[in-house]
């Protein structure tokens, strides 16, 4: 098989990670695409920085019970909550495998939690360390794990569900957004779903999952066609033996790493296919996706709008600018996607959306700042040197942008003028 | 272009000179949409102390009579918004109650793509100012205030000139960054891309303008919270003159599954705070025959409460609408608490797009494009 080649390992590495590095480039661009694709999903490294101490759920919940000290809940969370969320950033700024790291977001939007809800850093990172677990792995065990997860049990409310107040958020989302989408379930498929989530809690002490018998409704259940004495488990067991569960995944695929038009239905459902024929083995998903006709097809290259976190991580892990303060977090919340505050359950709508006058603006903003520094070599605190590559100016232009850029370059020579002339052209928001 | 020098724009007002003061715009009637994030319990916003059944149906949640504000024929309003009381008996304030529309959906997303589109079916993105603004206003149609990446709602649509900001201010510290761009039609994701920086260049050059060179000064007391900065974001510029003939501010915390009450009295307090400040400012300005604020929320709540003195997703609700011109009342009918489908939820008696037909008939003078559904006598 013929050599991937520059522009091909360029589209295939900004599409998986955060930005496309210059070396990167340069070591795929000589495999073939099914190597090259293989490397990248076989490339995992899941240790993460040291993380952060945060509070004990225990003490969280002391002082959401004392009306005196109530105030320090919200204290705590928004100090914690800026330290989980740059330790997560850092780390996509200097993880070796950035497409492990692009499928942990990926997860993170898909079952969103936010900081904002459960004021829970602790809870927080064991689901992200979860996400990252389950990232390249199994669906069905990441659902049932991610049901059982307190911080999404918080976030959902699931954990204040129980057989005298039935509480039917968690429910409601699971089967409109997790899994079978709108239209194929009745009101009444999630009132019976939500008593059979019943009695699945967070134990106040250990902040892990419990299940709380005395809480459980363990009467007769009909779900989606089907009576019993249903268990949470046996309702996530029957929505993964549906069809819809696998499209659904393979919809948001579609998304994420193809286009953000409507995705043909035959490709879904032949996506969905392979997921299930696979007991849902998310790397054999992500194979199918990324050695697809579709992920190559010219027409969808620069059809995809870069996220914040692919703009500025991505311009940070290729190019040698520096952030002037180094606060990444409180950059992305301004431009839309702050980690681990996800707007709602849905997560971020991403697509034509991450550009709005407002957003645009900053995302702009942000790159006039950065592209004011010099481009001198810089040593990141992982010890890696970055520094702009020696080649001419068209081979900068493939590299750095997916499409032809929209404005004139610059009259006048240099090749800093040059590289900033590309990042704050248009086409560099798309990939 | 550029907008503006290098100056950081660190006052209120940029203090670059401009070759010349701006044209004199016609600045048509104005509407200020208040987003109700979470869908807003109508029944203990509007409250029907003299029905028996509201308060079987809310034993804890129910607000009894003497602990609400009274307004007339057995409806009152909740103490939070006791701020609008002096509005209402100035004849500024009504109340549209049983809102909803056929058909109830109890998702958040969906029934706020809903009332954003003023399509009950059919999954049209497009905002539904997007079948009234065109036909009498060219330029900006919008602004749309949200301290995050809040869409812009029923400013959706690429037949509308609409912006998002935080406040004008940070709208113009960051646009002074953006040059002009032609439209790049590659990709339809580049041609998003160009053409937002376009209508951010165009939308710009008309704050700038204003912003610099105001109408008059006439600036909001007592702006507290999110909703209480938008809008005096929103008041500053309609007293400088800027021309768009609707702004979007958004108030959050109604998703009221868990103890509703504190939360609700809460946001209302939010709500009737900000307001009343605004609607001062607008009289003091000159404007308050000129605007009207209305709200919207996704949709109302269950009327039996739940187990955790909260109220789970419902149908119908109580939008509230003021300005100089409004006519004082309550419109609609009260819906029957006695009568609830499968779901626990009463039916709507207004169909909410009967307030779209009203603003669009009543208050812009425009024909009514939601045949079927004729306007109210708010206005």
């Amino acid at each position: 098989m013929s050599r991937l080649g520059f522009t091909d390992a360029r589209h295939l590495l900004s599409r998986t990670g955060f930005g496309a590095e210059w070396e990167e480039v340069k070591r795929l661009e000589v495999m073939p695409r099914d190597k090259a694709v293989e490397f990248l999903i076989n490339r995992r490294d899941y240790s993460v920085p040291a993380i952060p101490r945060f509070s004990s759920w225990q003490k969280m919940v002391a002082l959401h019970n004392n009306m005196s000290r109530r105030r320090m809940v919200m204290r705590i969370a928004k100090a914690e909550g800026a330290g989980l969320k740059n330790w997560w950033l850092q780390h996509m700024l200097d993880t070796q495998s950035p497409f492990l790291e692009r499928m942990t977001l990926f997860w993170h939007n898909y079952f969103p939690s936010s900081i904002e809800k459960t004021k829970a850093p602790s809870l927080l990172v064991n689901q992200n360390r979860l996400l990252r677990k389950h990232a390249l792995g199994n669906f069905s065990l990441l659902l049932h794990d991610i049901a059982k997860d307190p911080a999404m049990l918080v976030y959902l409310d699931g954990y204040e569900n129980t057989k005298d107040a039935v509480n039917e958020n968690f429910a409601r989302e699971l089967l409109e957004l997790f899994t079978l989408g709108r239209g194929h379930y009745s009101e009444r498929d999630i009132k019976e779903a939500a008593r059979a989530f019943t009695g699945w809690g967070v134990h106040p002490k250990t902040g892990q999952f419990f299940f709380d018998r005395t809480a459980h409704d363990p009467g007769i259940k009909h779900f989606l066609g089907q009576r019993g004495n249903f268990t949470g488990e046996n309702i996530l067991n029957i929505l993964l033996k549906h069809p819809r569960t696998a499209e659904t995944v393979a919809e948001k695929i579609w998304a994420e790493f193809i286009n953000s038009s409507r995705p043909h239905p035959a490709v879904v459902k032949q996506w969905a296919n392979v997921l299930r024929a696979s007991n849902y083995n998310i790397a054999t998903l992500m194979n199918t996706v990324l050695k697809s006709p579709q992920f190559w097809d010219q027409r969808n290259r620069g059809n995809l709008i870069k996220s914040p976190v692919e703009l500025a991580v991505g311009t940070l892990r290729s190019l040698p600018y520096t952030l002037p303060r180094n606060n990444l977090a409180h950059m992305l919340d301004n431009l839309g996607q702050c980690v681990f505050e996800p707007p709602t359950v849905k997560g971020w709508a991403g697509g034509q959306e991450w550009i709005s006058t407002q957003s645009l603006m900053r995302r702009i903003g942000l790159l006039t700042n950065l592209t004011r520094g010099n481009l001198n070599t810089v040593r990141r605190k992982t010890g890696v040197e970055l520094k702009l590559p020696n080649v001419p100016e068209s081979d900068l232009q493939n590299w750095l942008l997916s499409v032809q850029p929209v404005k004139a370059a610059p009259a006048s020579e240099g090749k800093q003028r040059f590289v900033r002339f590309l990042v704050l052209d248009p086409a560099y928001q798309v990939t | 272009m550029r907008l503006t020098g290098a100056a950081a724009i660190a006052g209120a007002v940029p203090d670059i000179a401009l070759a010349a003061a701006p044209p004199a715009v016609h600045q048509p009637r104005i509407v200020v949409l208040v987003e109700l994030k979470g869908g807003n319990d109508g029944f203990n916003t509007l409250i029907p102390y003299d029905d028996d059944s509201y308060y079987k149906h809310r034993p804890t949640l129910g607000i009894r009579k003497n602990n609400l504000i009274p307004l007339q024929d057995g409806m009152g309003m909740n103490k939070a918004l006791q701020p609008l009381k002096s509005i209402w008996d100035s004849g500024d304030l009504a109340w549209v109650q049983g809102v909803g529309y056929p058909g109830g959906i109890l998702s958040h997303f969906r029934s706020m793509d809903i009332w954003d589109t003023g399509a009950v079916q059919g999954d049209s993105t497009m905002g539904w100012l997007s079948r009234v603004l065109p036909r009498f206003k060219q330029g900006l149609h919008g602004i749309a205030i949200s301290p995050d990446q809040g869409s812009l709602g029923p400013l959706e649509g690429s037949q509308l000139n609409t912006v998002a900001m935080q406040s004008p201010r940070s709208f113009l510290a960051n646009a002074r960054f953006i040059e002009e761009v032609p439209l790049n039609r590659q990709t339809a994701a580049l041609a998003h891309v160009t053409q937002t920086q376009h209508q951010l260049v165009d939308v710009g050059k008309q704050i700038v303008a204003r912003l610099q060179n105001p109408r008059s000064r006439v600036p909001m007391r007592g702006a507290k919270g999110q909703l209480g900065h938008g809008l005096q974001s929103v008041a500053e510029m309609i007293v400088s003159g800027i021309d768009a003939p609707v702004y979007k501010v958004t108030q959050d915390g109604f998703d009221t599954h868990v103890g509703q009450q504190g939360t609700q009295e809460n946001a209302l307090y939010q709500v009737g705070h900000g307001l009343a400040a605004f609607a001062e400012t607008m009289k003091r300005a000159g404007m308050w025959d000129k605007v009207l604020v209305m709200t919207y929320s996704e949709f109302g709540r269950r009327i039996t409460e739940n187990k955790g003195r909260g109220t789970d997703h419902g149908t119908a609700s109580a939008q509230l609408i003021m300005g100089g011109r409004v006519n004082r009342g309550i419109h609609g009918r009260h819906p029957n608490l006695d009568r609830v489908d499968a779901n626990g939820n009463v039916a709507h008696t207004t169909d909410f797009r009967a307030l779209y037909a009203t603003l669009a008939q009543r208050w812009w003078g425009q024909a009514n494009p939601w045949h079927g559904h004729n306007a109210l006598q708010f206005v």
